[in-house]
């Protein structure tokens, strides 16, 4: 018999805090030193995802297409700057490059499932729009930030490679058209392979989300199959739309390769 | 003092014709963070020529080199090409202004796809048939190479030719030498360079090499450039300049010029 809901109540929480002890316990046995930190690390996943959930009921409460829009802006801001963040090297219009990458990608895919997979209706019901947006732009993220650090180091390590070919009458977009194709195979790779070995080795946490809240697993694989088709173009488009603006940084107007740049990078 | 004397071994280099004039450096100067790199150069390089750019490291000569196919552009100062602005047209001066680097690129493929490596954005190599190619080889003495060996199996001096062929297809009326053959034994290096020479007869081509290594480049050079700390300190044949101090001025020895004549 399938249960059809498990509800988790705060008490039920509390009980969880014992997982968090029990490590407390096995740090202090270890003398790892890190008992503060885990202690605000607990604190902060505590107060942030209360808040986030209290603003994000209040969102889905106001049913507005305006209101939905601007989180899903804001939610691509933060990412575009997380991104940023987390690039070992400084990319020249960085930041921007991501919002567009990410605004780009969002766009359209989040487009396509709303009005013609999901149907939702109203379009703009943040039920759907917020956590599928969320994901886009979170995988999205993940995927771009990871491609422009490779493909800057693949940029210094093809330095004179891209300048023979510029030498012999290449574009800047040819040149470093191989430094574009290794980095997007890097991030892309990851994403096959996690198309190939889904439900054999690990149950995705979408699914197994859906499942625990009593959806019909025939369901929750349903929606997991198109996640998994989503998470693959919005990782293929938001790199190519991010490399396209960030290789450009690295060229001036006169088709040449900007080697200072590449100098501070390791 | 030393600096004055030399300044007269510069007067302005006139080509025979109007028309032969190929490269006009109008007060060049290039500067890279706050260091000066090249410092008010004025000169000519006609059609036909094979100039070299000699000095010690660092003086400036690679930095020099790369403004003739725009890999580099001056600070201020103007540089002409056939009469126009260098940068007029990048690609068509990249294609007509081959380079040979020190180190030559050899990309991850068969010769033949080394060769080819243009013909992702040139037409007119991508149809380049096999004939021209092989004859391309056979310029630069690699006429016995199996076009479907890996190009990164070659040995140095193999890889040099190989990258020269590839510039060749671009069909370029200058060549541009960095320190081709320092990486060579000075056999091999000789061979090469007379390859050159050869090719220079051949194609009618201009030849601007920069080296350190002045006892090769008196071979084959008509005429030499001397840089020191980013100035041009002689310019002209080598055995006026010899009567100078100009070679020990850019810290050239001068023990190494007797050798060499």
């Amino acid at each position: 018999m399938r249960p059809d809901f498990y509800v988790l109540s705060w008490n039920d929480l509390l009980v969880s805090l014992l997982f968090i002890a029990f490590s407390l316990f096995l740090i202090k046995k270890w003398k790892l030193g890190l008992e503060n930190t885990l202690l605000i690390g607990t604190l902060r996943t505590f107060v942030q995802l209360t808040l986030m959930g209290y603003v994000l009921t209040w969102f889905f409460d106001q049913q507005h297409w305006a209101f939905m829009l601007m989180l899903l802006f804001l939610m691509i801001v933060i990412a575009s700057y997380e991104g940023t963040r987390r690039q070992k090297h400084e990319i020249p219009h960085f930041f921007p490059a991501m919002l567009v990458a990410l605004l780009g990608s969002a766009f359209l895919i989040l487009g396509t499932i709303l009005l013609f997979i999901l149907d939702v209706e109203p379009w703009y019901s943040p039920y759907a729009a917020i956590p599928i947006g969320g994901m886009i732009i979170g995988n999205g993220l993940n995927s771009t930030a990871l491609t422009a650090n490779r493909f800057v180091g693949e940029m210094k390590h093809r330095e004179r490679e891209i300048e023979t070919l510029l030498a012999l009458g290449a574009t800047p977009k040819l040149a470093v058209y191989d430094a574009m194709k290794t980095s997007i195979h890097a991030a892309l790779i990851p994403n096959i392979n996690a198309m190939m070995t889904v439900g054999l080795v690990q149950l995705p946490g979408v699914m197994t989300g859906q499942i625990l809240a009593g959806i019909d697993p025939i369901i929750a694989v349903r929606y997991q199959i198109m996640i998994m088709y989503m998470w693959f173009t919005t990782a293929t488009l938001a790199n190519m739309i991010m490399l396209a603006i960030v290789y450009r940084q690295y060229f001036t107007s006169k088709l040449q390769l900007r080697r200072e740049l590449l100098r501070e990078i390791s | 003092m030393s600096y004055i004397i030399s300044f007269r071994l510069c007067a302005i280099y006139y080509c025979p014709m109007e028309n032969d004039l190929l490269f006009q450096f109008i007060n060049v100067n290039l500067q890279v963070d706050d260091f000066e790199i090249l410092n008010g150069l004025n000169f000519n390089i006609c059609k036909g020529e094979f100039v070299a750019v000699i000095g010690a490291s660092g003086a400036g000569k690679s930095s020099l080199l790369r403004m003739f196919n725009a890999l580099t552009s001056p600070s201020s100062g103007e540089i002409t090409f056939r009469g126009i602005g260098i940068d007029a047209d990048i690609q068509a001066l990249r294609k007509n202004v081959g380079v040979l680097f020190q180190n030559p690129v050899v990309f991850n493929g068969t010769v033949r796809e080394n060769l080819l490596i243009a013909g992702r954005w040139d037409q007119n190599i991508s149809q380049t048939l096999d004939h021209e190619i092989l004859s391309a080889l056979d310029q630069v003495g690699l006429g016995d190479t199996k076009l479907t060996h890996h190009a990164r199996d070659l040995s140095g001096g193999e890889q040099q030719r190989l990258a020269l062929a590839r510039t060749l297809l671009n069909h370029p009326h200058v060549l541009l030498l960095d320190e081709p053959t320092s990486n060579l034994d000075p056999k091999l290096a000789r061979e090469i360079m007379d390859q050159i020479e050869e090719l220079r007869e051949a194609l009618n081509l201009t030849i601007i090499a920069v080296s350190h290594d002045h006892m090769l480049m008196r071979r084959y050079a008509k005429r030499v450039i001397i840089l020191a700390h980013g100035k041009i300190i002689g310019d002209g044949d080598f055995k006026t300049l010899d009567k100078s101090q100009a070679f020990e001025d850019a810290g050239l020895l001068k023990n190494e010029v007797k050798d060499a004549t």
